[in-house]
């Protein structure tokens, strides 16, 4: 086993395994918001159907939900007479967006109820609209509580990028099965180790990251309350 | 392109990776729960280096995916169990170790680190006024635990014990990259069979909805049913 070319030719795949992260944190958190408005806003049927929606993402693992969108997603688009120009890339995205939507909306869904009552009751006998209350109020002493969680979800994202290997997306893990079976799968464990210190160092960056904008956040801190609770709790 | 007719079929078939699941799930909680709470004991005892060596468990198993972590174990628990074997000077073919004792191994050992977080918190919801009234009443620890300590953490920590025992079902579909057989890759099989992949796909997350609502159900009215009422 050669280090110095192995390492080299691991991080090659590292863009793909980045932009897949990208996309997912960014339709992820759209879709989150959307999702996570209707929820706490109690629309007749919308609701259910993103309560639907979260506990879909929730409940199933998440190999299971690429499965899904790999093969759903071109029967979705053949409905609207589109030609099929999927690829397992675009299928690897759309699936971990829904995913980490879902996981979101169940971050900030309980940060915005962790508000103290009393704030959100201030805002509408002001008359503040459901927007105004919320990017003026409800919003920047929610995103302190909610900080911790959203630094959890973008960790649980990196780990469940490497299950994109398994609908054929040419990602880190599916270049170190390359790379183990030219080497006629001698140093399969070996490689794993390098992929787990891969893996570590991104979740430890995006840890970082995270931990910066926490110490920011910190002068939204209510005033001599108890630290909301937390759950730690991976996800897979 | 999606048929209704091949449901049925494919809903038998994948029911009956169900018992399976349910059995590796739950032994991997009792494992993972009891070191997790060991774990957790010895960072609220404040053990001298041993808190230091769990400190490090948690930050590395909480930075490894699952995937990698099961297949480190694959690749790298059968030599470690045969060179243990040799150095004791037992005979034991450690390379025949069946696969899902090796999935069980791994993800005890993932899930550990997070019960250990979930059993400290509840440790933490203690009040220590009440662990000061049980010793000027002349309690002794072990009857402090088992009188005060215990039930109250307990149902501090059920909804996210419940949570946790939903992480496992969900991680064991990672199994079936070292042919684990779980509701999900029994959906894989049977799908393989008939190639109606999507619909054998969505039976799998009906199923999996289904027992997530069960256990959350079951949690919710436990909860219900043993909190003191104040």
């Amino acid at each position: 086993m050669d280090l110095n070319t192995m390492i080299p030719e691991l991080l090659s795949a590292l863009p793909l395994t980045l932009a897949i992260m990208f996309v997912a944190l960014i339709v992820g958190f759209c879709l989150a918001l959307i999702a996570t408005t209707f929820r706490v806003r109690r629309v007749p049927v919308i609701s259910q159907l993103a309560d639907l929606y979260v506990s879909y993402a929730r409940s199933v693992p998440v190999v299971l939900q690429l499965f899904v969108a790999f093969y759903g997603l071109p029967l979705l688009v053949s409905l609207f007479g589109v030609e099929d120009f999927l690829s397992a890339t675009i299928a690897a995205m759309v699936g971990l967006s829904l995913y980490h939507g879902g996981y979101l909306s169940e971050v900030m869904r309980p940060a915005y109820l962790a508000v103290d009552r009393g704030q959100h009751d201030a805002a509408d006998s002001l008359g503040y609209t459901f927007r105004q209350k919320v990017t003026r109020i409800v919003g920047p002493q929610a995103v302190y509580i909610a900080l911790p969680g959203y630094g959890n979800s973008i960790i649980y994202l990196i780990h469940n990028v490497a299950l994109v290997m398994y609908i054929g997306a040419a990602d880190v893990m599916a270049t170190a099965h390359l790379v183990m079976e030219r080497d006629y799968n001698q140093y399969q464990f070996e490689t794993y180790v390098v992929l787990a210190v891969i893996y570590s160092l991104l979740c430890l960056i995006a840890w970082l990251i995270v931990r910066f904008f926490e110490l920011r956040s910190s002068k939204f801190a209510p005033k001599a309350a108890a630290p909301a609770k937390i759950t730690i709790m991976a996800s897979v | 392109m999606f048929d209704i007719d091949v449901l049925l079929p494919d809903l038998w078939s994948i029911l009956g990776a169900v018992p399976v699941t349910l059995a590796m799930a739950l032994t991997i909680f009792v494992f993972a729960t009891i070191i997790g709470s060991l774990f957790a004991l010895i960072e609220h005892r404040r053990v001298p280096v041993l808190r230091e060596l769990v400190v490090a468990y948690k930050v590395a198993f909480k930075g490894v995916p699952m995937v990698v972590v099961i297949f480190l174990a694959y690749y790298g628990l059968p030599p470690a169990l045969q060179f243990l074997a040799s150095l004791v000077g037992v005979k034991f073919n450690a390379h025949a170790t069946p696969n899902w004792v090796i999935l069980i191994v791994a993800l005890t050992a993932c899930v550990a680190a997070f019960q250990a977080e979930i059993v400290k918190g509840a440790l933490n919801s203690f009040d220590t006024g009440q662990a000061d009234a049980a010793h000027s009443l002349g309690y002794k620890s072990s009857q402090l635990f088992r009188r005060i300590l215990l039930p109250q953490v307990i149902v501090a920590a059920i909804p996210d014990l419940a949570n946790s025992f939903m992480v496992i079902m969900k991680a064991l579909s990672l199994g079936f990259a070292i042919e684990v057989v779980d509701i999900f890759a029994q959906a894989q099989l049977t799908a393989a069979l008939n190639f109606y992949y999507l619909e054998a796909f969505v039976i799998a997350v009906v199923i999996y909805m289904v027992i997530a609502y069960i256990v959350t159900h079951i949690a919710d009215r436990t909860e219900r049913a043993l909190r003191v009422r104040t």
